[in-house]
């Protein structure tokens, strides 16, 4: 189907549809450019897609506890030239030297540097290129019907980059990728596949921040040839008045490792999903994060680890803070396929809830099909323990100073998770500087 | 140092102490002996300024100041220390980061300079040889996976290392054996001096037999019931609780 087609589809404004259509108005700006046709494809199957459902409403599965009620009363607007920005606002890498960076969306080569082994491209040059498989990650989406915000990031798929490591190659050093986004109204729609060759190792760190009131909807495609192995840290920062929902699908070949983590404080809706298809034998993913929410954010991760074959393991560990009148949502889902004997998953969630009037949904989910797993879950939420608290006082700690050291014990079993101690180390310092940043 | 008058507290809408008084002068070690019930926690978790207990009547001064008007920090800055019967366990905060800070908010609160790390752990290092701890249990979460015996020893060591001028120590024998309990008396006996007092809380003489009273109490029913010298211990172990019982109703 082309672009004129979808059109036409949702030029039929439907009391279905009509809230979706402003959505899609931007997309028109592709017509008159060239593309390959896989991507001409992609955009009118997205559009399609997403004029049928217009945004998730509660009645949704996996959609009923985030509010999106804010955003149907705001006008986003795709801009289709190039971004203008002031340099002056870049921040420098938080480790290191190497980084790629991206504003609103667009590859940005001049502020980028790389070390040796790995390559990255914009998305549009990547898609020309014909780079073997890339097309597989970007386009093999499952049912966009049943997610919108991928459908809505497909009828606009344009920015972005890809970014490859060459087989039989560690990459020592970490490389920092820049999400900086900003302006009033502005919804951004990036694309990024993360490819490492066959034995090969890469540890990353995406930065999501900004400012203004955005929209920003990022796709983030995983591939990991057999053996290799990735670190993925993520810290999302993104400005208070702005939107971000990502959604990160990683297809992990045999032998290959996944480890996430993301430490999240930004946004005034955010929604961090992710499905790890653990696709063949001997494969180990452990994916976790930290939420700090105040005021009135909501904040949801929804995590799905879906194992294939046997002799899989999987871990997920979550937790995260919410004062005043925040809502934090947690939905995790273990899937074991008939074939994946021998599976190992775990999942936690455990939420402190420091006002009474802060919301913790949490939904953790096992679907299992095979006979021999191992599979567990835990969840809590609950207030800091008062008498905890009174132990510390009674010391001679003083009353804030304990709160805050409660706070960082309870998350210090999140941080413990990360393998990479400089990541951690800078997690425990915003961790600090959050509760600081409240007076506690 | 402590003067306790005529003190009546409520706990959930009950009243627990009906009328306490006891005067505890510097240098001097008091026990208190009771049945259960009869308000010896009560007594210890209102001098240490926990939430839940409404002073309704009567004064604590400590050090020539109004101790219930103190948040819990300030008492504790001020010299007053409670070793729990019931020691709180915080995973993810080690013992050596917990009383770090601690010490560290106490001399600062005092005007006193941030202890160097170094001095820090070899002070922490003599006081733990001296009640027979061992160094790994220090680096895991404050009574994480600690045994009643090895709680018990963390509140001494946390007072050996705060050193505070009034300890009171709420049942701090119920689960000790025999051989931990001379450790931990050999601990708090190594600490008394004409500047310290102690108020020692428990149901047994066993206690008493190390940790030797200048005063023993007999707490029923929410006041002092008898007071006398450590002899009295002994009479309690002998013939029991009975007799206050009936003093207290009358009374």
């Amino acid at each position: 189907m082309t672009t004129a087609a979808a059109k036409e589809i949702f030029m039929e404004s439907t009391p279905q549809n009509a809230a979706a259509l402003p959505w899609l108005a931007d997309a028109a700006a592709f017509d008159k450019e060239k593309s390959a046709d896989w991507v001409r494809a992609l955009r009118a199957t997205g559009a399609e897609s997403f004029a049928r459902t217009g945004l998730p409403t509660p009645a949704w599965e996996g959609w009923q506890y985030l509010n999106l009620r804010p955003l149907s009363s705001m006008a986003f607007h795709y801009a289709a030239g190039p971004v203008v920005f002031d340099a002056a606002k870049i921040p420098a890498p938080l480790l290191g030297q190497h980084r790629v960076v991206l504003v609103n969306g667009q590859y940005q080569p001049k502020l980028s540097s790389l070390p040796p082994h790995v390559t990255v491209m914009s998305l549009m040059e990547a898609a020309e290129k014909k780079i073997p498989g890339l097309q597989d990650h970007l386009v093999r989406l499952g049912d966009l019907a049943a997610t919108p915000m991928m459908a809505l990031n497909s009828a606009y798929l344009r920015d972005g980059m890809v970014l490859i490591v060459d087989k039989n190659k560690d990459v020592e050093v970490p490389v920092e990728v820049l999400f900086y986004n900003s302006g009033d109204g502005a919804a951004i729609y990036p694309r990024v596949a993360y490819l490492l060759g066959e034995n090969s190792g890469l540890t990353i760190i995406e930065r999501h921040m900004g400012e203004g009131a955005y929209f920003a909807n990022a796709f983030i495609a995983v591939g990991q040839e057999s053996a290799s192995r990735f670190r993925y840290y993520r810290f999302q920062d993104e400005s208070g008045k702005s939107s971000h929902f990502s959604y990160l699908d990683a297809q992990l070949k045999k032998d290959t490792s996944f480890e996430g983590f993301s430490l999240s404080t930004g946004a005034g809706i955010c929604r961090q999903e992710c499905r790890l298809q653990l696709l063949d034998r001997g494969i180990s993913s452990n994916i976790g994060g930290i939420y700090l929410m105040k005021g009135q954010q909501g904040h949801d991760f929804s995590v799905v680890a879906d194992h294939f074959e046997p002799g899989g393991a999987s871990a997920q560990h979550f937790r995260g803070v919410v004062d005043d009148k925040a809502r934090a949502v947690y939905q995790g889902k273990i899937h074991v396929r008939r074939n994946a004997q021998k599976t190992d998953g775990y999942q936690s969630h455990h939420a402190l809830l420091l006002s009474d009037q802060a919301e913790a949904s949490v939904k953790p989910e096992l679907e299992i099909y095979a006979d021999d797993v191992k599979c567990s879950h835990g969840a809590t939420s609950g207030h800091l323990d008062p008498v905890a608290l009174f132990y510390l006082r009674s010391r001679g700690i003083p009353a804030k100073e304990a709160k805050a050291l409660l706070v960082q014990s309870f998350l210090a079993e999140a941080l413990k998770q990360i393998t990479y101690q400089p990541i951690e180390n800078i997690c425990a310092e915003r961790v600090a500087a959050w509760l600081a940043g409240r007076g506690i | 140092m402590l003067k306790i008058e005529n003190l009546h507290v409520t706990a959930n809408a009950r009243p627990v102490l009906k009328g306490l008084s006891l005067s505890i002068g510097a240098g001097e070690v008091h026990a208190i002996m009771g049945p259960n019930g009869s308000g010896k926690s009560t007594l210890s978790y209102v001098l240490a300024g926990r939430d839940g207990y409404e002073v309704t009547e009567g004064s604590v001064t400590f050090m020539g100041q109004n101790l219930l008007d103190m948040v819990p920090e300030d008492r504790a800055a001020l010299g007053f220390f409670l070793a729990f019967q019931y020691p709180v366990e915080i995973p993810g905060v080690s013992s050596t980061t917990f009383l770090k800070t601690a010490l560290n908010a106490l001399r600062k609160k005092r005007g006193e300079k941030e202890l160097e790390p170094v001095n820090f752990l070899k002070l922490q290092k003599e006081k733990m040889a001296l009640l027979g701890m061992d160094a790994e249990m220090m680096k895991r979460g404050v009574n994480v996976g600690f045994s009643g015996g090895e709680k018990k020893r963390n509140e001494v060591l946390q007072m050996a290392m705060l050193e505070p001028k009034m300890c009171v120590m709420d049942e701090t024998d119920s689960g000790l054996d025999i051989d931990a309990l001379k450790v931990v008396s050999d601990g708090v006996n190594a600490m008394r001096g004409k500047d310290r007092s102690f108020l020692v809380i428990t149901h047994y003489q066993r206690l008493l037999d190390h940790i030797k009273p200048d005063f023993v109490h007999v707490l029923a029913n929410g006041k002092i019931q008898k007071s006398g010298g450590p002899e009295l211990a002994l009479i309690l172990e002998e013939k029991g609780y009975a007799e206050f019982y009936g003093a207290g109703e009358a009374a």
